[in-house]
């Protein structure tokens, strides 16, 4: 008899995309458009990327908040199987609560399974602007959570509006904080950042003591020299990109 | 007793060109003892001889625990009925390490004695066997600075450690870091005697080098007459392969079949092939099991362990079925809409394609329950329904509280964020 027959389950692992998105009335507009397009043209690539890795398959979670918070689906989904339906601007920036509600569904009792057949989630913050609800105990519940500390964590400044301060604290450095001044930019980013944690998030094996979220940040980082309108953390305070959201 | 271990290389780390640095060794002593050890050296380029740590590990624990069980002779244990101890250090406070019984201080002395050893024996390594051009290649300048003179050498050493040993009278296990520790009872019944650190979540651990790592040993013991069948030690690299715990005890129960069917022999060969298998398919890292089992026992409980599978697939197929009753529920409401809206269309889409995906796995499980139906019964293959005092809702119940679930804890009890490394 052999030891791993049909009796025997070996199932694939599991990653997960958080996508957090802010959706408080300043991204009306553009902005949102952007948003809703992007994340629906790269569902297809984070399929092909789950289809063709034998080590996890990836599922796919986004929470909006404005004045209140909003899972898009009441579980993740398959990244082949998600349907993006776009989201709406309006309303405040209930950040704090975000916060919370995602440290609540990073539990086995919510959106994780065992730890023993997951990788780390991966984390993609979008905001253009500050929080208006209680961000820090929002934010201390978040981190004193055992998968938020080991996901990988990405914050994507929309503008020079947005608090990247604040952003900075969500994704744990500054280096993790990537800003964009234009629509085309945006989409872009959103590209890069999804595919990138996808690919890494979702690998046995990691470039010796470099951690996940420091490879991604690198690769991130690469790509956005070549966007035009998009800046890495170092450049954050001296921009030289014109915030153009028409 | 009998007693078998095998530890193989990964696929990442063949892939990356990087030892095994896993070690495992069991042995069945004339005196009828016998232990069983695995450690998992950590893979951070910080712990480059780790592989050595963990053979070292394994020798002096091997030693300690020998002596150990000369020193308490028969009686310290005698009569104890199966305990367990949390790791101090994830206690609130530190008063019920005050109130330590005679068991609990010989226990924290075989702990510190393994501790002490493990330090003066890598110190000694690293003494006699300066670092290579090969080993500084890749290491951050103050690593290599570090060794040369001699500073935090359990560091680059560093691993985990699981431990089981029984005597005639008595039997204990121990464990610092991750890696998990199965036991099956005669009525096939598994469970994790040893509790579980929350601070080993995944890819951080605690472990022997950490400072504090007298503190981080959880352990458990039974002197009153009671033994596992058999207890099966794994690293990580097991764990992570199967996921949800019942999918490796599961597999755990195809070792223990194959001991009965095929024997000892034709047994280790097969773990031998099947490791390197399971490391590909699965978690890619390496791989190591020991165990120690009572063949006699086995064999005589060989019909118990198939209807632990029936249990285990009745499970599952109960999971399905709760899965295509919730989609079909949904398709009955939206069936009735007369003007679905866009999320009306989504959700019954969803619930198509998860119906679709429970209906081909029950169809699986199916299949499977058939094979072991008529392994338990021969040829004859039962109607489910006359198997289901086998796990009826009761006895279902009882062996999920006899084999608990680890939850992860959401609350961060480690102290440090270095990845891929001890949580110390």
């Amino acid at each position: 008899m052999s030891l791993l027959d049909e009796q025997v389950s070996v199932p694939r692992r599991t990653m997960t995309l958080f996508f957090l998105i802010d959706t408080s009335g300043s991204m009306e507009g553009s902005k949102i458009g952007a948003v809703n397009d992007a994340v629906a043209n790269v569902l297809p690539m984070l399929d092909e990327i789950s289809a063709e890795n034998p080590d996890a398959e990836i599922k796919v979670a986004a929470l909006e908040f404005s004045s209140g918070v909003n899972w898009l689906y009441s579980e993740p989904k398959l990244a082949s199987d998600f349907v993006w339906q776009d989201v709406k601007a309006g309303g405040l920036t209930s950040l704090g609560g975000a916060c919370a509600e995602l440290s609540t569904k990073l539990s086995r009792s919510g959106y994780m399974q065992s730890a023993s057949g997951s990788f780390a989630p991966a984390i993609i913050l979008l905001s253009d602007g500050g929080p208006t609800d209680d961000f820090e105990s929002g934010l201390a519940k978040l981190k004193g959570n055992n998968w938020f500390k080991a996901a990988i964590k990405i914050a994507i400044a929309i503008g020079d509006d947005a608090d990247k301060d604040i952003l900075k604290q969500f994704a744990g450095n500054s280096e993790a904080v990537f800003t964009v001044h234009n629509i085309d930019a945006l989409k872009q980013i959103i590209r890069v950042v999804a595919v990138t944690s996808s690919q890494i998030g979702s690998k046995s094996s990691t470039a010796g003591d470099t951690t996940k979220q420091e490879q991604v940040i690198e690769e991130v980082k690469d790509a956005v020299e070549n966007i035009k309108g998009a800046e890495a953390a170092t450049a954050v305070d001296s921009s030289s990109y014109d915030d153009d959201w028409d | 007793m009998n007693a078998i271990n095998f530890s193989c290389q990964g696929e990442s780390h063949i892939a990356t060109g990087k030892v095994c640095q896993d070690y495992s060794y069991s042995k069945v002593y004339e005196n009828g003892n016998a232990i069983a050890i695995v450690c998992d050296g950590h893979g951070g380029k910080r712990y480059f001889r780790s592989d050595i740590g963990a053979k070292i590990a394994a020798e002096v624990t091997e030693q300690k625990v020998t002596a150990f069980i000369e020193a308490v002779g028969t009686t310290l244990l005698s009569g104890t009925k199966l305990t367990e101890r949390a790791a101090i250090s994830t206690q609130i406070d530190n008063r019920e390490f005050d109130k330590q019984s005679p068991t609990e201080r010989a226990f924290r002395q075989l702990f510190g004695s393994i501790i002490y050893e493990w330090n003066i024996l890598v110190a000694e390594h690293a003494k006699a066997t300066p670092i290579s051009e090969e080993e500084k290649s890749g290491l951050e300048e103050r690593w290599i600075t570090e060794f040369e003179k001699g500073d935090s050498l359990e560091k680059v050493y560093g691993c985990t450690l699981i431990v089981y040993a029984s005597t005639p009278a008595f039997w204990f296990a121990f464990q610092i870091g991750d890696g998990k520790c199965f036991a099956v009872d005669q009525n096939g019944n598994w469970s994790e005697p040893i509790p579980w650190d929350e601070r080993c979540f995944l890819n951080k651990t605690t472990s022997i080098c950490d400072s504090g790592a007298i503190d981080e040993f959880r352990y458990c013991y039974e002197g009153d007459g009671g033994f596992p069948m058999a207890i099966i030690l794994g690293s990580d690299g097991i764990d992570d392969s199967f996921g949800a715990e019942e999918n490796q005890e599961n597999f755990y129960v195809q070792i223990l079949k194959s001991l009965v069917k095929e024997g000892l022999e034709a047994t280790i060969t097969e773990i031998e092939t099947t490791l390197p298998q399971l490391s590909k398919i699965g978690s890619q890292d390496d791989m190591s099991i020991a165990m120690v089992y009572n063949q006699s026992q086995i064999d005589e409980a060989y019909p118990r362990l198939i209807e632990w599978q029936i249990c285990n697939v009745k499970r599952q197929i109960a999971d399905e079925n709760e899965k295509i009753a919730k989609a079909n529920k949904i398709q009955q409401t939206l069936d009735s809409v007369e003007h679905p809206t866009r999320q009306n269309i989504i959700d019954l889409q969803y619930a198509n394609a998860d119906e679709k995906r429970a209906i081909e796995s029950r169809s699986k499980l199916q299949g499977r329950l058939d094979t072991l139906l008529v392994e338990l019964n021969g040829n004859v293959k039962e109607e489910i329904s006359e198997k289901d005092e086998v796990c009826d809702s009761e006895e279902v119940a009882k062996n999920e509280n006899i084999a608990p679930v680890t939850e992860d804890s959401d609350e961060d009890l480690s102290t440090d964020t270095s990845e891929e490394q001890p949580a110390e």
